[in-house]
């Protein structure tokens, strides 16, 4: 009987009152329709209170709303350990801004004589109401926790009966005291909402924030002087609001849409085996070129005589790269007399390395300023970028056991045996250039 | 002033307390009391805070780079890889580091033509400019030596033909100093050919040198303008002006915000090196010929196609007059109208535009 009177008569009864006492309220004293502000009696202490105040219910509002308007997203959202746990943390939070907010409230209302002259016992029953609604929203969230997740069960389906006109108290009929009396406080509190300032909420002051600055002309010549720079500062201050504003939902969205992103990309890929497997092949397989270059250059520091090629492997069209005493890139061909011809690959221009590939000219070409340079002789074409020609290197060709059958100086001059009988099954060796090193 | 101070010593004195005006160095003058004018060419006052804004972004995907990025030759490709194809947002935060050096690079020139253009370098602002100069300078720097780091082909080859640039300058030099440009490049290049000693210093340049002095020169750059306020830009007095704080900084920030969703969407659709062959993004091979289409950066086209083009001690000549007349030229243009100089500053905005977008066709044109 006392649950039929308070949670389906009481509701209906409060629902009514609020939306037809508003409208009387609002056409016959549209003037009280606001929150009878006394800022100009006590600023301070308002801000302190009002502030966290108005923050926190409007977040807390939201929150109740969200879970009885889209029950069925909210519940989805609430499945996940995460958005419940972060949904609860910010809800009791702003529970305790509030708190904070309100006890301000009370005790300026108490506390200062100025305010005390403009308050109303229906100020003071709101404030104990609040006080009262909030300190048990605080208690059911501590002690019957996850409230955001069993509402989806109880109290959201029991306001759907009732918005539907079939209440049905079998939702809500096990739930405890308190909860039970969080619901019929705030039914009493939008019962009170015609009859006090609570009205103000249907008149929340958006246009505020868009409104150009009033500029307030005083006739009084003590004001009249301070009145520009007062607009230029209130003008300010409202771009700064907006400003302001604008960057905190800027950053906020920017955080919700990458913090996890962020998040993965700090905590790194865990990579399946045949991933890891193919990332460390491609690894080793680089070690091991750097590992070859660096046997290259100690060879280059160690020894007079470096292996290219079997003499008898070397092309005339296609050049056999290798890196010569400098650790830079040079060719080898086969010359039309049979000798090997081993030119340094390093354009003469920029230092990229030229091309392998001999054109029908008998050229190769240089691909990074298009510079021809003639096999034979290493020069570049008329009018390349290139003006000098690539140097010749000095070569040995040895047989089998390392003796050297002929031998071209840097000079360019060769000596030894080079009849071709003698030198088809050599080696070919690149020298070191003593004398030109010395 | 005593009789004790000699000239010279009373002149300089005088000459840096009116670039620093110290009884203006306080938040009062500084934030609360600064104006910006309107007039149009007022956009221009934002291409700073734009180059400040890509430099941002530098720094933090910069950082976000460092956590995978691994500075030797044989592993830095492979971890740009890594980046690229395995990490969370590797890829994007590798494109967003991309874009955002180009556009930093791109706003920094606008900056300095509009800055130019609006007689911005006038006294007291020299050293505003001076420093202005060197910050896109160090920018290009740290363009230099960012391309080399991920190792690859084309990375390798252009900062060869970009070190051996620097040698060639000894045809230019009389015979004793025709040593140091080899002195230099060697040191740049710490061993005979590009390798494991050119990597790293390349690298420790990018990461800590480069940032360390840009830090500072970019304080002493925002100072100054801080200082000194906005230049007023136009010849005609215009007593339109809007309060830095809040309005101006806001409507910066508000451009900031565009701009870097901007970034953000181009970043997550079109991979910066999308543009480039395959060949050249394979990873660097000692041993194999370079391919073909070997080219600096965008930005570096205007110096690069004139190169192709004329002999290189032109281009040296050119070069060191253009630098000549940057750092000088609060002095050079002192008297001249802002209607000269944005004449000057348009058909400097025009060779750059033609000459980058159309570099080659122009070589092509000039030798078939």
């Amino acid at each position: 009987m006392m649950d039929t009177f308070l949670f389906i008569a009481l509701p209906y009864v409060a629902f009514v009152i609020c939306v037809i006492g508003t409208i009387i309220r609002i056409k016959k004293w549209p003037v009280s329709y606001s929150a009878l502000s006394s800022q100009f009696l006590e600023p301070k202490a308002l801000m302190w209170g009002s502030v966290p105040w108005h923050i926190g219910i409007v977040v807390i509002t939201v929150g109740h709303l969200l879970a009885f308007c889209f029950p069925g997203l909210w519940q989805s959202m609430m499945g996940k350990a995460e958005i419940l746990l972060a949904t609860e943390t910010i809800g009791f939070a702003a529970g305790v801004v509030c708190l904070a907010g309100l006890i301000v409230l009370i005790l300026r209302r108490i506390g200062s004589s100025k305010v005390q002259a403009v308050t109303s016992t229906m100020d003071l029953i709101i404030l104990g109401l609040l006080l009262a609604q909030v300190l048990l929203g605080l208690a059911v969230a501590l002690h019957y926790k996850y409230g955001a997740a069993w509402v989806s069960g109880t109290a959201s389906p029991y306001l759907f009966s009732l918005f539907t006109l079939q209440p049905n108290l079998q939702f809500i009929q096990d739930l405890p005291v308190a909860v039970k009396a969080h619901m019929v406080l705030a039914y009493l509190l939008i019962l009170l909402i015609p009859f006090s300032r609570l009205i103000h909420m249907f008149a929340v002051p958006l246009q505020y924030v868009f409104r150009p600055a009033q500029n307030v002309v005083w006739n009084n010549p003590r004001h009249s002087e301070a009145s520009e720079a007062n607009y230029q500062q209130e003008e300010a201050r409202r771009e700064f609001i907006k400003g302001a504003a604008g960057i905190t939902l800027g950053c906020g969205v920017l955080a919700i849409g990458t913090v996890d992103k962020v998040y993965n990309f700090f905590f790194g890929p865990r990579l399946s085996a045949k991933e890891e497997e193919e990332i460390m092949s491609t690894r080793l397989k680089r070690l091991q070129m750097t590992a070859n270059q660096r046997k290259l250059e100690l060879e280059r520091q160690t020894s007079n005589f470096i292996l290219v090629s079997a003499l008898s492997d070397l092309k005339a069209n296609e050049g056999k790269y290798f890196i010569d005493f400098n650790m830079n890139t040079a060719m080898a061909f086969a010359g039309e007399d049979g000798l090997p011809i081993l030119m340094s690959a390093k354009c003469t221009h920029l230092g990229c390395t030229v091309s392998n590939q001999v054109d029908e000219k008998g050229q190769v070409l240089c691909p990074c300023h298009v510079s021809f340079f003639d096999v034979k002789t290493g020069k570049p074409n008329a009018g390349a970028p290139a003006k000098n020609p690539l140097p010749m290197l000095p070569w040995a060709i040895m047989d089998k056991r390392g003796k050297v059958i002929a031998e071209r100086a840097a000079s360019g001059q060769i000596t030894g045996d080079t009849a071709l009988s003698s030198i088809k099954e050599c080696n070919v060796y690149i020298t070191r250039d003593l004398e030109g090193k010395a | 002033m005593s009789s004790g101070h000699p000239r010279t010593s009373k002149n300089l004195l005088s000459f840096i307390a009116d670039r620093f005006p110290v009884d203006k160095l306080n938040f009062h003058h500084m934030v609360e009391e600064k104006r910006v004018p309107i007039h149009r060419m007022s956009w221009g006052y934002y291409t700073g805070g734009l180059t400040a804004l890509f430099f941002l972004i530098q720094v933090v995907t910069g950082l976000f780079l460092l956590f995978y990025y691994q500075p030797t030759v044989s592993d830095a490709n492979i971890s740009v890889e890594f980046i690229s194809h395995h990490v969370a947002g590797g890829a994007l935060i590798r494109n967003m580091h991309a874009w955002s050096s180009s556009c930093m690079i791109f706003s920094a020139i606008v900056h300095l033509l509009t800055a130019f253009a609006m007689k911005a370098f006038d006294k007291p602002r020299e050293i505003t400019w001076i420093s202005g100069v060197l910050l896109l300078l160090i920018t290009f720097a740290f363009g230099f030596t960012g391309y080399l780091l991920p190792w690859n082909q084309i990375a390798v080859n252009a900062t060869k033909v970009g070190l051996q640039s620097v040698e060639d300058l000894s045809q230019c030099l009389p015979p004793f100093l025709a040593g140091l440009p080899r002195v230099l490049r060697e040191t740049f290049q710490g061993e005979a050919s590009i390798g494991q000693s050119t990597l790293g210093r390349f690298y420790a340049m990018h990461i800590v040198l480069l940032p360390l002095a840009i830090a500072s020169l970019l304080g002493l750059h925002l100072l100054c303008v801080q200082l000194h306020g906005m230049s007023k830009g136009v010849d005609k007095e215009t007593d339109k002006s809007e309060r830095f704080f809040p309005f101006f900084i806001f409507k910066d920030l508000f451009i900031w915000a565009i701009v870097f969703l901007g970034l953000f969407t181009v970043s997550i659709c079109v991979p910066f090196d999308s543009f480039l062959p395959y060949p050249l993004l394979a990873p660097y091979d000692p041993l194999a010929a370079t391919p073909p289409g070997i080219k600096p950066e965008w930005y570096f086209y205007f110096v690069y196609y004139p190169l192709e083009m004329l002999p290189f001690p032109v281009i040296v000549a050119l070069s060191n007059i253009l630098m000549a007349v940057l750092f000088l030229t609060p002095w050079i243009f002192k008297g001249t109208s802002r209607r000269t100089l944005q004449t000057l500053a348009l058909s400097a905005t025009a060779y750059l535009i033609v000459m980058t977008l159309f570099g080659e066709q122009i070589v092509h044109f000039v030798k078939p």
